[in-house]
């Protein structure tokens, strides 16, 4: 086709666009795509499109699109209404770098996730705003800080009506950044055939509805409707809910009137609305947000029976003038409306033209396309926010330097003890042994085993108890007491989280002596043991650090966290086997099960007494680290506000 | 190649009251719906700066018109909420004297940890060149700092602050702190400090040593710049002169 060639003698570079979104043709039908087709399409001399989304299929990866080419990302089924692709992110990350302009297309909470954690802050990011979390608004509590910090990125967001910024209240927070461009269509295509009134069905009761089979769509509402009318039903589209549909249809003895024709090419489809007598959306939730279908039923001359919805689709259509608008999911209501348009063809014929009209004026596809055009023309123009470059400049010296101050102060917090005193930290390793005495004489009383033979290992529990519970406990306030290195020399704040652990593992060597002296004293001396324990340790203090970043981080920022994570921590410290072993008791309780506290002890104290380590604890650390490190790495992207909390 | 670009960068500094540090007291707030309302104060507003080698930029204005935030914010203490920075060199900030300082240490080991914070491998000869400026007794070396009085406490900052040069140098109002006699050699020092920085931004209330330092003065108000005044330079000739002479 002729746009093959148009691209030699394209002249300046057009800037491309990555539309983001979770499926695309020809996975699925529906009034998004349909959008995301249009700007692709009416774009296409301005801007060069592409498309990221999921796919299930297993067939190629890359496709063209009517000219755009598509890259679909492999999802294994859907989970919460989200495509379960584990590699999209990644894929996404990947891609921003090619291109000049994102545009999210949301919700789409997947996406969210890669913008919350910072990647593509150099690219403009432009958001259509689709509809809101409706259907599982349970998990909001997570997904919205995540919808709030690509809000916050965004350049603009685009609503297709004023409506949905008022009844939105994130939309609100934002509503500076809000540009209302309503759905344009060409209405060229609805043309055919001539819309007469000897062309209205003769039998003057054909119903269509539109739309995916799916359960916000209402149309088991519909099917109810027409149940008690005498009317035929069609319905265009696919979707989960199809054999649930069927079924319903089947009870209610409807299958001479009802179908449900399946997905239906964009020429059939217009041809079947300009065949049908009413058009309704009998939509239940506000995630139907605009209704695109209803507009071209509009733009076909059909009156539309729609819903009195918090979004825009009573006001694209609107009541009495070219719809009806019923309460959503009350099936009498809707049967009513359709009746009365059914029986009255000449208040079908008028609402039809008027709706004609409206889709022709106020919804026409050049309007559309420039208000399009100038609201990412200015987000590729305006002035990208380019963070401070001066924090991260080589990160790999950035990053030692940091561990070598660290060092220093824990060093210098180190000689400080000894300054005080001669014996320094060993008043705290005598302090300790004193502890580990009474305890072990205690539980010599408690039970028979062997007491002796257990001083070592209680010790050396204690000491890694000593020093998960100090890093965690010293990093609640550590950003605090540095406040005047952090604003008045603008040191990293994480390199005094880092000094706690480096200050408490100094502290442990000190403490270290007294299990090492009891272990020469009381063990055989095996010394492989103790190099099979090496890699559970090392998970031991990577996660003690972890922690400590983020509860230090937490807790500088909520004064109230610190009492918690003190009683919290000594909690899991008497829930775990930290003083008892683990066959001391026979059985161990379900709560000692689940506690992290014992299985981050398992991993390094099991191959110490050269038993096996068990996979589950192995397994739990490795999960627990994993979150940590996530963890992490968000709080390290917060910590940049650290000077605003001290 | 050092500079310093800002473009239309503001900050919005939030004003963490009691409650706003509680988090029970914030999910409570969430849960009946009690709009959690946190107030910002705009620190810094619309400023667009652009130095290059060479430029001596002193920052005026009444207290809280966003002086010393806007020097945090070069120095990337504060992130900006919108705008530009772009920063080539590297960036001392000397804002606050005793930052880091330990009240317990000997004077020497105070040094070493202050060199060492900022990047240094602390000698011995360091430690006695530093030593040498503060015109203290050589044996208060090994005294603990806690015993010094202020003023001597501040010499021994001073003398390790500016002990060596730096691409760019952020400066706020502390020349003021040390005593007369050393006032005059703590100046010298510091314009001999500044004369070897490729930029430096000072802040200070203090007119006339602007006028002798910078090339141009940016007067602040409520974190907007008011008015940009270039000075003529009368200061180079100091530097001249100083030069000649080494």
């Amino acid at each position: 086709m002729h746009h093959t060639q148009q691209t030699s003698h394209d002249t300046p570079r057009r800037p491309s666009v990555l539309h983001i979104f979770k499926i695309y043709y020809p996975d699925l039908f529906g009034g998004t795509l349909t959008v995301i087709r249009d700007i692709c399409a009416s774009l296409k001399d301005a801007f060069a499109s592409a498309v990221l989304v999921c796919s299930q299929s297993a067939e190629k990866r890359q496709i063209v699109v009517n000219d755009v080419p598509v890259e679909r990302v492999r999802s294994f089924g859907n989970l919460l209404s989200l495509p379960a692709a584990p590699t999209y992110p990644w894929r996404l990350w990947r891609k921003i770098a090619e291109h000049d302009l994102l545009a999210l297309h949301a919700p789409f909470p997947l996406a969210d996730l890669v913008f919350a954690f910072g990647f593509g802050r150099k690219r403009p990011l432009v958001v259509h705003w689709h509809a809101d979390i409706v259907t599982h608004a349970g998990l909001r509590w997570f997904i919205e800080p995540l919808m709030r910090r690509t809000l916050r990125q965004a350049k603009a967001i685009i609503v297709s009506d004023h409506v949905l910024v008022d009844n939105t209240p994130l939309l609100r927070e934002f509503e500076d950044k809000c540009h209302v461009v309503p759905f344009g269509i060409d209405t060229s295509g609805y043309d055919w055939p001539k819309i007469e009134a000897h062309h209205v069905n003769d039998r003057g009761r054909l119903v269509l509805a539109c739309g995916r089979l799916v359960p916000y769509k209402g149309f088991d509402v519909l099917i109810r409707a027409a149940a008690a009318h005498d009317f035929e039903l069609w319905i265009i589209g696919e979707g989960v809910e199809r054999p649930r549909l069927a079924q319903l249809i089947e009870e209610l003895g409807l299958s001479e009137r009802v179908r449900l024709l399946g997905s239906v090419n964009d020429c059939e489809r217009i041809k079947l609305m300009c065949l049908a007598d009413v058009f309704v959306m009998p939509s239940l939730t506000n995630a139907e947000t605009f209704g695109l279908v209803q507009l071209e039923a509009m733009a076909a001359g059909r009156p539309v029976v729609n819903t009195a919805l918090d979004t825009a689709v009573p006001r694209v259509a609107r009541h009495g003038l070219e719809a009806i608008t019923v309460p959503p999911g009350d099936a009498g209501k809707l049967g009513e409306a359709i009746d009365t348009l059914i029986r009255d063809p000449e208040r079908r014929r008028q609402m039809g033209f008027a709706a004609r009209t409206r889709a022709l004026s106020r919804y026409s596809a050049t309007a559309f396309r420039q208000g399009m055009e100038t609201v990412y023309r200015d987000a590729v123009t305006a002035p990208s926010e380019q963070r401070t470059m001066n924090v991260e400049p080589p990160p790999a010296t950035a990053w030692f330097d940091s561990i070598r101050i660290a060092a220093t102060l824990a060093w210098s917090d180190m000689r400080h003890r000894y300054v005080r005193s001669l014996l320094g930290p060993f008043w705290m390793s005598l302090q300790m042994a004193i502890v580990v005495a009474v305890l072990g004489s205690v539980i010599g009383q408690m039970s028979n085993a062997d007491v002796l033979s257990r001083l070592p290992m209680l010790a050396l529990s204690m000491t890694a108890w000593t020093f998960l519970n100090s890093v965690v406990l010293d990093a609640t306030t550590a950003l605090q007491n540095s406040a005047s290195l952090i604003r008045d020399r603008a040191l990293p704040p994480v390199i005094f989280l880092l000094q706690c652990t480096f200050r408490q593992a100094l502290f442990a060597l000190h403490n270290a002596c007294v299990p090492l002296l009891l272990w020469l004293v009381l063990s055989p001396h095996d010394f492989s043991h103790g190099l099979a324990a090496l890699p559970g340790l090392l998970l031991f203090v990577v996660c003690t650090f972890a922690l400590s970043l983020v509860l230090g981080a937490m807790a500088t920022r909520y004064r109230d966290l610190k009492p918690i994570i003190e009683s919290t921590l000594m909690l899991a410290f008497l829930a775990s086997p930290v003083i008892w072993s683990s066959d001391m008791i026979s059985h161990r309780s379900t709560v000692m099960r689940l506690n992290p506290l014992t299985h981050l002890f398992a991993v390094w104290r099991e191959p110490l007494t050269g038993s096996p380590i068990d996979p589950v604890s192995i397994a739990y650390v490795l999960v627990a680290l994993a979150l940590l490190i996530g963890a992490s790495l968000l709080t390290l992207v917060h910590l940049r506000k650290a000077a605003f909390w001290i | 190649m050092v500079s310093i670009s800002l473009r239309n960068v503001c900050l919005d500094y939030p004003l963490y009251g009691a409650y706003d540090y509680s988090l029970k007291r914030r999910l409570l707030g969430r849960l009946i719906r009690e709009p959690a309302e946190m107030r910002i104060i705009r620190a810094v507003d619309d400023v667009t700066i652009e130095a290059e080698t060479g430029a001596r930029i002193g920052l005026a204005g009444p207290n809280g018109s966003g002086k010393s935030t806007l020097l945090r914010l070069i120095a990337g203490v504060y992130p900006p909420s919108s705008g530009g920075i772009a920063i080539q060199g590297n960036v001392v900030p000397l804002l606050g004297l005793n930052a880091g300082v330990n009240l317990d240490f000997v004077a020497e080991d105070n040094i070493a940890l202050l060199l060492r914070i900022s990047g240094r491998k602390p000698t011995r000869t360091m430690i006695d060149e530093i030593w040498a400026f503060t015109e203290l007794e050589t044996r208060m070396q090994r005294l603990p700092l806690r015993m010094f009085s202020s003023g001597m406490l501040m010499r021994v900052l001073f003398a390790t602050a500016t002990a060596f040069p730096a691409d760019i140098l952020l400066l706020d109002e502390w020349l003021s702190v040390v005593d007369e006699h050393f006032a005059e050699k703590a100046e010298e020092r510091l314009l001999n400090l500044v004369s070897q920085a490729a930029i430096v931004i000072i802040a200070s209330h203090d007119q006339p040593l602007l006028r002798r330092i910078c090339t141009s003065v940016i007067n602040l108000d409520h974190g907007r710049i008011a008015s940009i005044v270039t000075v003529e330079p009368p200061a180079t000739h100091a530097f001249q002169l100083r030069e000649q002479r080494a």
